[in-house]
């Protein structure tokens, strides 16, 4: 079963090659044929390290720290599968228009970052994480390319942030080795003891790694790459590829012990959140146009992750007292909520904005005018997955924020909860922006713009995933078990 | 005062000199020379530092390909258009060393303390021990193609999408458009017939090379990338494909390291796990296939930079 | 301070120099030339880490590491500036059909 690991990485890497030689027909049957099976894939590594624990695998069966390990806990098999879900529903909708894939390339692109993705949650190497991300970066980047002129500056841009992000990261990894020289996450933990050098090298990859999550004020690449990619890119980079550098956030806080300025460093990236949180929403708020306004909401949903780190430190500090073990837990598996919550919902929502601009020429507010009696199921899927982002009950969001509440008045930074709440206000008022402009019926029958016909797959795949999102959070503690296998913070009082 | 303090303090500052103008000289033209010369200086940096690999390495990739990337750019734009400033001429560039300044004395003392560990501890020491069960007796190449061959396998991936990203800024993905110079070739054809089976003759000595001392697929294909793009710019077009070959020229070496990956699970191995007796044989066969698609890819890179010929549309799918 | 020290410092002095540029600059190819000084800012501090870890023998594994920095900066490298040279190209052709 250990084999499934690699074969995670390895088999679409494979696929993206045969799609690379293949005429454009056949390719975009080998793509979606393979990304439907990598959907399986991930539910069956869910299934197994749900069943019987921590996976391991040490690749070519050279022992560890001399080769590279590979390694599935909880954490890691949730965020393969969601990879997986949301992977193989956007790529059922991207199957269903040339032009929201942007260009022939899509497939080999998108399965190359598929792949570096599963390769940055299966690493258990510092080392390798860089390779994995790097794959993810250029990835993300040559799919907003596929958009065109328009959106080649903004790929441009986005090239440089993300490869900036991995310098600070690499630089950090640097002074790892130097302390430890051991590239194993696991076995780097056990040899460091905290102090300057380690403070300076979590820092330095924090900011690399906030960089490529777009967090305040870091963000400010986002909005034009996520908002300028074709109909099927947007999604995968808003719901799937920003969580790649948070994940490798939280193992590098969770996995390397922390120090006496941790917790400053923590604090400061939890305002920086909640800054983000408000400020973003607001912006969103005042956007013309549909995409503008979800990438700006992915911008304020990722501050709200960040609030992970002023939780959960104080927790993971020797000796911890029950009531920081406590927090850390709620807001180890609040956030892990939040993340599945954004990445379902926020598909959904990007797939169903990609869906009204191409039936309507464009995703200007003012030009989508009646479409919840034109498009009804469409807009249906717009308001379900904006109910899931604010964290209305029974959504899983919900669930997360609740559970971020509880963690914050058990650290005794009640602080936060303002934040929680304002936001998800915020988020309803910019779903609701967006809905009134699609209720909006002109004055005149003929202002309505023709509606080019859309594939039925458009509509249905986004639909189904924004109510995926609602139903998860009445099986929440299924999915929440998960994330507890071989965590860290098992072991705390 | 000994004679190899005088040279460590020579060539830091020659490094200095060299970024500070590359980064700071007025002009872009007079900024990529000041990089190339940088790259020059590196590679004896390396060299200082007991890094003959990287040393290679930097010269053929990082100072070559890098300066022939940077030339052609620089050649078909010296100048660019005007830019958006913000605030006044003074305040952004103040800002940026105080940041800077900073910046350098956190981590640079944080860097000074960090380590080193002590001697005989660590991955480098358990690298010597087990180089001779790799199969290569080199070191590095039993890090990058035994040890640590899912990272190279990645890296390959990585030069691979690069390359796959720029071909998809052009008509259908092909660089048929992009026009070769002709008779009116910018390089002297006697220099191409002399350099060229040199280049090729250096680039498989480094390939067989790196099994035993410094070398390997990477510097390799450098260099043969280097050949490519002379022989392209001395006016034989077919140096670099750019039609039907284009894509199994790019795509080869990453077929061929993932099919070593798939028939070693087949074969109930594990992923990547090679047998005593071939493993040394497998290897060299693998780098060989990596050169010839990494100086592929790296000539590609060049010549997809190019304006292509008529009409700069990306094609749509039918 | 020791030579790797030393070389350790210029690395880190290289990696700052080359990111304040990046963010300072608005021309995309100057971007394109601090991202690679950067970046060989970064290798560097690697490559005095495995010479200040034993200068008689330094780390192999930091070697190759630094190996694969260099090709992945020079794939950057070369997606970044056919990107930069498109850009620049549309700019033009965009100036040239207004006047």
């Amino acid at each position: 079963m250990s084999d499934l690991l690699a074969a995670l990485v390895l088999v679409p890497l494979g696929a993206a090659v045969v799609t690379a030689l293949l005429p454009a027909r056949a390719a975009g049957r080998v793509g979606l044929v393979v990304a439907l099976a990598l959907g399986a894939g991930s539910v069956l590594l869910a299934l197994e390290v749900g069943s019987s624990g921590v996976l391991e695998a040490a690749l070519g069966d050279w022992s560890i720290p001399l080769g590279i390990g590979l390694r599935a806990d909880g954490l890691s098999a949730l965020m393969v599968l969601l990879t997986g879900v949301v992977g193989a529903f956007v790529s059922v909708y991207a199957s269903g228009s040339a032009a929201a894939r942007g260009g022939a390339l899509f497939w080999p692109v998108w399965l190359v970052l598929w792949a570096g993705l599963n390769a940055v949650y299966l690493a258990a190497d510092l080392f390798n994480t860089y390779v994995a991300l790097e794959l993810v970066g250029l990835g993300a980047v040559g799919l907003v390319a596929l958009g065109g002129p328009a959106a080649l500056a903004a790929a441009l841009r986005y090239l440089f942030v993300a490869v900036l992000g991995s310098l600070a990261y690499l630089l950090g990894v640097g002074l790892v080795y130097a302390e430890t020289a051991t590239l194993d996450i696991a076995t780097a933990g056990q040899r460091l003891e905290g102090g300057v050098v380690m403070v300076t090298a979590l820092s330095l990859m924090t900011v690399g790694m906030a960089l490529k999550t777009a967090l305040f004020p870091l963000h400010a690449w986002l909005p034009p790459a996520h908002s300028g990619a074709p109909a099927a890119v947007s999604p995968l980079l808003s719901a799937l590829v920003v969580k790649a550098s948070f994940y490798v956030v939280v193992r590098l806080w969770f996995g390397l012990p922390g120090a006496d300025g941790a917790m400053a460093v923590a604090t400061l990236v939890g305002v920086l959140g909640a800054v983000g949180v408000v400020w973003a929403a607001v912006v969103a708020l005042r956007q013309t146009h549909l995409k503008r306004m979800v990438a700006y909401s992915t911008v304020a949903q990722v501050g709200y992750l960040f609030l992970l780190l002023p939780l959960a430190v104080p927790g993971l500090a020797a000796p911890a007292g029950a009531a920081e073990a406590d927090a850390a837990r709620l807001a180890w598996s609040g956030v892990a909520a939040l993340v599945v919550a954004h990445g379902l919902a926020k598909s959904a929502m990007f797939m169903s904005a990609g869906t009204l601009a191409r039936a309507h020429g464009s995703d200007r507010l003012d030009d989508l005018h009646g479409a919840v009696t034109r498009m009804p199921a469409v807009a249906m899927t717009f308001a379900l997955s904006g109910v899931c982002l604010a964290g209305l009950p029974p959504t899983l969001a919900f669930v997360g924020k609740w559970q971020l509440v509880q963690a914050a008045l058990a650290a005794g930074q009640w602080w936060w909860v303002p934040v929680l709440l304002v936001g998800g206000l915020l988020t309803f008022a910019y779903t609701a922006a967006g809905l009134r402009a699609m209720f909006d019926e002109p004055q005149r029958a003929d202002e309505l713009v023709e509606l080019r016909p859309v594939a039925r797959r458009m509509v249905v795949a986004p639909l189904v995933l924004a109510v995926l999102a609602v139903a998860l959070g009445l099986r929440s503690v299924e999915l929440l078990a998960l994330v507890e296998v071989g965590s860290v913070l098992g072991s705390l009082p | 005062m000994t004679v190899g303090l005088v040279l460590d303090l020579v060539l830091v500052t020659a490094v200095l000199v060299s970024a500070g103008l590359a980064l700071f000289v007025p002009g872009r033209v007079a900024s990529v020379m000041m990089f190339l010369v940088f790259g020059l200086v590196l590679a004896v940096v390396w060299a200082r530092l007991g890094a003959p690999d990287v040393a290679l390495a930097e010269a053929a990739i990082a100072a070559g390909v890098t300066g022939a990337l940077l030339l052609d750019a620089v050649t078909e734009r010296p100048r660019r258009g005007p830019d958006r400033r913000v605030g006044p001429r003074w305040l952004m560039p103040l800002l940026g060393a105080v940041a800077g300044a900073g910046l350098v004395v956190l981590l640079g003392a944080a860097a000074l303390q960090a380590g080193p560990v002590e001697p005989g501890t660590g991955l480098g020491p358990t690298v010597l021990d087990r180089t001779d069960d790799s199969g290569v007796s080199h070191p590095v190449t039993a890090v990058l193609l035994a040890f640590r061959a899912y990272d190279t396998l990645l890296e390959v991936a990585v030069l691979t999408l690069a390359v796959v990203v720029v071909l998809s800024l052009h008509r259908d993905g092909r660089l048929e458009t992009v026009p070769a110079p002709g008779a009116a070739s910018p390089v002297p054809d006697a220099l191409v017939r002399l350099a060229v089976p040199v280049i090729v003759l250096g680039a498989g000595w480094l390939l067989v090379a790196g099994s035993s001392r410094p070398g390997g697929a990477f510097q390799a294909g450098a260099l043969l990338a280097g050949a490519l793009i002379l022989l392209r710019l001395g006016g034989i077009r077919l140096a670099v494909p750019t039609g039907r070959w284009l894509r199994p020229a790019v795509l080869v070496g990453l077929a061929a390291f993932l099919t070593l990956g798939y028939v070693t699970v087949a074969l109930g191995q594990g992923w990547l796990v090679l047998a005593e007796p071939w493993q040394g044989t497998v290897i060299l066969l693998l780098e060989a296939v990596l050169t010839v698609s990494i100086g592929a890819c790296l000539a590609v890179l060049f010549v997809a930079g190019r304006r292509p010929a008529a009409g700069t549309g990306r094609g749509e799918e039918p | 301070m020791t030579d790797g020290d030393v070389f350790l410092l210029l690395g880190v002095g290289l990696a700052v120099l080359g990111t304040v540029r990046l963010v300072l600059t608005g021309d995309h190819l100057r971007r394109v030339v601090a991202l690679n000084v950067a970046g060989s800012g970064v290798l560097m501090v690697l490559v005095a880490v495995a010479y200040r870890s034993n200068p008689e023998e330094p780390d192999s594994v930091l070697h190759a590491l630094v190996l694969t920095g260099i090709v992945i900066t020079v794939s950057v490298t070369g997606l970044a500036l056919a990107m930069v040279r498109r850009v620049e190209r549309d700019e033009q052709d965009r100036q040239a059909s207004h006047e």
